[in-house]
C-alpha cells in the first residue's frame, strides 16, 4: 500500500515541477527532420550520386535513342527528352527513397536509436523525421534533373505546372517506395540489407514502358509492364510533358503511387511494431 | 524523492537460454549499488528491464517507484542511462546531441541549450577546440563522458551505467569514478552501477550484488564480505598443482581455512603475517619451495572465489589482460576477446 501512496506523490511532484511535460508531436516531428536533413547534408557523397546518375540517365537515353524516337509510332512529332524524362525522375525518386531508411539504420547501428527510445519521444516521429527529410532532398534532386532537362530543350506541354506536378510526383513516389526500404531497416537492423532493400525497385523500373510506348512491346514483358503500377506512373509523367492535361492518365498514375504507398507503408508499420515490440 | 530500485524475482528468458534467472534486490534512495560480474552473467540484461527496454519472462521491478513494465514512460523520465553500447550519432556534434535529447525530454530549446552548456562543463568537453568537432572523432574516454552527460540531461534521480567504464584507459576511468562519485554526493542520485571490474565495484558501490550466471551469488557491503572471508591471507605459488597440493597437506593446520586453486595455495586467518615464518620452515621440512609467497588482505576476487568456486579471470574474459592499475589484474577488457 505505501508503493502506491509514494508513486502519486511523486507523479504529483513530478508534474509540479514546472516544466512542460512532452515536446508537442508536431515539434519532435520538425526538431528530427532538421536533424535529419542537417546529418544528410554533412554526408553528401550519399546524395550527389542519385543526381548524377539520373542525369547521366537522360544524357544517355536521348543521346543513343533520341534520334530513333521519330520512328517509333506513337511518339513521332513528341519530344523524346520529354518520353524519358518521368523515367530519370523515376530513378531520382528510387535513390532518394533510399535515404531515409539509410539513416534509421545508421542510427540503429550506432546506439542512437536506443538512446531516442530512452526519451518519452513518440516513436513515429523518431521516423518520420528521416521520411520527411528524404523527401525534401527528393524534391531537390527531382528539381536539378528537370532543370537540366530544360537546358537541354525541354518544352513541357503543360507549362510551370506541369514541371510542378511531375516534382509533386516524384516527391509522392519516393515517400511512397521510402517504405520498403524503413521497413527493412526497422526489421533487419542491418545497413547491408537495407541497401539490399533498394535493388527490389530495379525490376519494378525496368519492367515497364522504359524506353519505348507501352505499346509497342509485347510478350511476357508486355504483361509484366501493364501489372506493374510504376508503368502508369510514368505514363502519367508522360502525358504531362508530351501531350497536356490528360486527366484519366495522370489520375491512374497518382492512383499507383498510393496503391505502392498503402503496400510499402504497411509493411514499415509492421516493422516499426516489430522494432519497438519490447522483448 | 523516491529513488528506489525493486528487482523481484526477475528472469529473463531468450528462447530456451535464461539469461537472468530470478534476481531479487533493492537498492536504497542514494545509493550507489554495484552489480558486479563476469561477460554473460546477466548484467546488461538486468540494466534493459530495468529501463524499459526489455520485458521481464517473469517478475517485477519498479524504479523510483514506477513500475517498468506498466508505467516505462515514468520510468524513462526519472532514470537517467548509459548503455554499455555508446549510443552517439558519429556526424553530430554535442551541442546538437544534447539539445535534441533535451527537447525529447520536454524543455525549450533554449532550457535545452542551457542544460547542454552546463553538462558539457561538467564532463569536461566544452572547449572550443572539442565543441566543433563531431563525436565521430571524440576519443573512447570523450565518447563515455558525453554519453554520461546524454543521460543527465533530463536530471534523472536514478542512474543507470551499465560497464561505464569498459574499453578506458587508467586516467578517463578514474575521471568517470570521479562524476559518478560526485552525482551520488552533491545530488543524492540512486546509481545502479554494473561492472566487470572488481577494483571499480569496491572504489564506487556502498553496497554490491555479486552476479554470476543470472543469479545473485551474494550481495552486501565490500567490507563486509571481504571481513567475513575471515582475515588476511598467505598466497603460495607453486610450479605445479601437485606441489601445492602437498604443501595443503602440510600446512593445512596453521590455518583457519585453507584454499587450493590450481597451483596457487592460499591460507587464511586472522594476523597471518605471524605464521609466514612457520609456513617456511613446515614447506622446507616437506622440500617444497614455492616460487612466490604474497600476503594479502581479502579483495572481492577472493569474495567471488568463495561464492562461486572459482577465480574471477577464469569468468570475466580471455582476451589479455588489458587492466594497468587493479590490484591484481584480475579483469580483461570485454571486447580484447
Amino acid at each position: 500500500m505505501t508503493t502506491i501512496t509514494q508513486t502519486k506523490l511523486t507523479a504529483i511532484a513530478v508534474n509540479e515541477s514546472g516544466r512542460a511535460e512532452r515536446m508537442p508531436f508536431i515539434h519532435q516531428v520538425s526538431t528530427m527532420t532538421a536533424r535529419a536533413f542537417r546529418n544528410s547534408l554533412r554526408v553528401p557523397f550519399a546524395i550527389i550520386p542519385g543526381i548524377l546518375i539520373s542525369i547521366f540517365f537522360l544524357f544517355i537515353y536521348t543521346g543513343t535513342l533520341g534520334d530513333a524516337a521519330g520512328f517509333l509510332p506513337g511518339l513521332r512529332g513528341q519530344s523524346y527528352l520529354g518520353f524519358i524524362l518521368p523515367l530519370s525522375v523515376l530513378s531520382a525518386a528510387l535513390s532518394g527513397s533510399s535515404l531515409a531508411g539509410d539513416g534509421i539504420v545508421r542510427d540503429i547501428e550506432n546506439g542512437y536509436f536506443d538512446k531516442l527510445m530512452l526519451t518519452p519521444a513518440n516513436r513515429a516521429a523518431l521516423l518520420l523525421g528521416h521520411m520527411i527529410s528524404g523527401a525534401f532532398l527528393l524534391v531537390i534532386q527531382t528539381g536539378i534533373v528537370v532543370s537540366v532537362a530544360v537546358l537541354m530543350g525541354l518544352e513541357p506541354a503543360t507549362g510551370i505546372g506541369g514541371v510542378l506536378a511531375l516534382m509533386g510526383m516524384s516527391l509522392l513516389l519516393g515517400t511512397a517506395f521510402a517504405g520498403l526500404p524503413v521497413g527493412v531497416a526497422l526489421m533487419s537492423g542491418s545497413s547491408a540489407a537495407t541497401s539490399g532493400a533498394s535493388f527490389l525497385f530495379f525490376p519494378l523500373s525496368f519492367l515497364t514502358a522504359s524506353f519505348v510506348p507501352l505499346n509497342l512491346l509485347s510478350g511476357w514483358i508486355e504483361t509484366a509492364a501493364y501489372l506493374n503500377p510504376v508503368t502508369y506512373v510514368i505514363e502519367a509523367g508522360r502525358a504531362i510533358l508530351n501531350t497536356g492535361w490528360d486527366g484519366e492518365v495522370i489520375l491512374r498514375g497518382f492512383s499507383s503511387i498510393l496503391l505502392m504507398a498503402a503496400i510499402f507503408f504497411t509493411f514499415a508499420l509492421v516493422a516499426l511494431r516489430v522494432r519497438m515490440k519490447r522483448k | 524523492m523516491n529513488g528506489e530500485i525493486i528487482g523481484e524475482g526477475l528472469i529473463k528468458q531468450f528462447g530456451n537460454y535464461t539469461a537472468v534467472n530470478g534476481v531479487s534486490f533493492k537498492v536504497n534512495t542514494g545509493e550507489v549499488y554495484g552489480f558486479l560480474g563476469p561477460n554473460g552473467a546477466g548484467k546488461s540484461t538486468t540494466v534493459a528491464m530495468l529501463t524499459t527496454l526489455a520485458l521481464p519472462s517473469s517478475g517485477w521491478a519498479t524504479v523510483g517507484g514506477h513500475n517498468v513494465v506498466t508505467e516505462a514512460g515514468e520510468v524513462r523520465r526519472i532514470a537517467g542511462v548509459a548503455l554499455q553500447e555508446i549510443g552517439l550519432d558519429p556526424i553530430m556534434k554535442s551541442m546538437e546531441l544534447l539539445t535534441i535529447q533535451g527537447q525529447l525530454f520536454g524543455m525549450s530549446r533554449r532550457e535545452a541549450r542551457d542544460r547542454a552548456m552546463e553538462l558539457l562543463t561538467i564532463v569536461k568537453l566544452d572547449e572550443p577546440g572539442v565543441m566543433d568537432r563531431r563525436v565521430g572523432k571524440y576519443s573512447g574516454g570523450m565518447r563515455r563522458r558525453l554519453d554520461l552527460a546524454l543521460a543527465l540531461v533530463h536530471r534523472p534521480r536514478i542512474l543507470f551505467l551499465d560497464e561505464p567504464t569498459t574499453g578506458l584507459d587508467p586516467a578517463s576511468r578514474r575521471d568517470v569514478w570521479n562524476e559518478v562519485r560526485r552525482l551520488n554526493r552533491e545530488y543524492g542520485m540512486t546509481i545502479f552501477l554494473t561492472t566487470q571490474y572488481l577494483e571499480e565495484a569496491d572504489e564506487l558501490a556502498e553496497r554490491i550484488a555479486i552476479i554470476d550466471k543470472g543469479q545473485i551469488a551474494v550481495e552486501g557491503k565490500p567490507e563486509d564480505l571481504k571481513a567475513a572471508l575471515g582475515g588476511e591471507s598467505i598466497n603460495l605459488t607453486f610450479d605445479t598443482p601437485d606441489m601445492a597440493l602437498q604443501a595443503q597437506d602440510a600446512v593445512q593446520a596453521m590455518a583457519d581455512r585453507t584454499q587450493l586453486d590450481r597451483n596457487v595455495l592460499r591460507l587464511y586467518r586472522p594476523k597471518a603475517a605471524e605464521i609466514v615464518s612457520p609456513v617456511v620452515t613446515a614447506l622446507n621440512d616437506n622440500g617444497l619451495r614455492p616460487s612466490s609467497l604474497t600476503l594479502s588482505a581479502p579483495t572481492l576476487d577472493d569474495v567471488f572465489l568463495q561464492v562461486t568456486g572459482q577465480r574471477y579471470e577464469e569468468d570475466a574474459g580471455k582476451g589479455p589482460v588489458a587492466e594497468t592499475f587493479t590490484r591484481r589484474g584480475k579483469s580483461s577488457d570485454k571486447k580484447a576477446s
